[in-house]
């Protein structure tokens, strides 16, 4: 129990408030304080830094060769991303998601929000694309991975 | 932070290469004069556009900053290419 809490309890028991002021009190305590534990348990700081792509293609044919990426991308510039999206004037974000629309993408660019993105680099944490597939008519497999680190 | 040097590698079908240490801080160190002289035409812009410039600044420098320690590499037969941001 809280020293705070307690000394309500403490003034209620003495009869220097009463039982309505008591709860008042306690539920003004319970709102100022859980603000930040909550806000922190929402948000817990992800110690995600990067977000890796992999792509090992084996495929042998006439004209092509293996084919190998390694893209390192730093969670802190999809951070400024986010952020610079957020600066976008409404007229052309809707410019930009009629484009989407047109291109068949639901996307909405006014959900990018700096609010948004410690949730977004929160899922990120857990995100781990294994992608195993033939290629096709070529030769060969295409092995694609997508996670964080 | 922002990035220092960036390291550039090429190889060609043959095998032959090369791998570059670009000084990143000397073009910053150019860019500085430049950037301050077209700032207030910026300003003008994003006032124009209704874009907080002092957002827009700290976005850039924010890009900027995200930019180290990014690194790109893809290699294939007919040659390959490297990119890392330090």
């Amino acid at each position: 129990m809280s020293e705070n809490r307690r000394q309500i309890l403490e003034m209620l028991s003495s009869g220097q408030i009463t039982a309505d002021e008591a709860e008042r009190l306690i539920a003004a305590l319970e709102k100022g304080q859980p603000a930040s534990a909550a806000a922190d348990e929402s948000h817990p700081k992800t110690n995600v830094k990067y977000l890796r792509v992999l792509v090992d293609s084996e495929e042998t044919g006439k004209d092509h060769g293996p084919v190998k990426v390694n893209v390192r991308v730093p969670i802190q510039l999809l951070r400024a991303g986010v952020r610079l999206a957020g600066l976008i004037p409404a007229r052309a974000r809707d410019k930009v998601n009629e484009a989407f629309h047109r291109q068949g993408m639901e996307f909405d660019v006014n959900q990018i929000k700096p609010e948004n993105l410690e949730e977004l680099v929160e899922q990120l944490n857990d995100l781990t694309v294994d992608v195993d597939a033939d290629d096709g008519d070529r030769n060969g497999k295409v092995k694609v991975r997508v996670f964080c680190e | 932070m922002i990035p220092f040097f960036a390291k550039i590698g090429l190889r060609s079908l043959r095998g032959m290469g090369f791998r570059l240490w670009i000084p990143l801080f000397l073009i910053w160190l150019l860019l500085v004069p430049i950037v301050l002289l077209l700032l207030p035409l910026m300003f003008v812009l994003w006032w124009a556009l209704q874009v907080n410039p002092f957002r827009a600044l700290s976005a850039c420098w924010q890009i900027l900053s995200g930019l180290s320690r990014t690194h790109v590499e893809v290699e294939h037969d007919h040659g390959s290419i490297l990119i890392h941001i330090v």
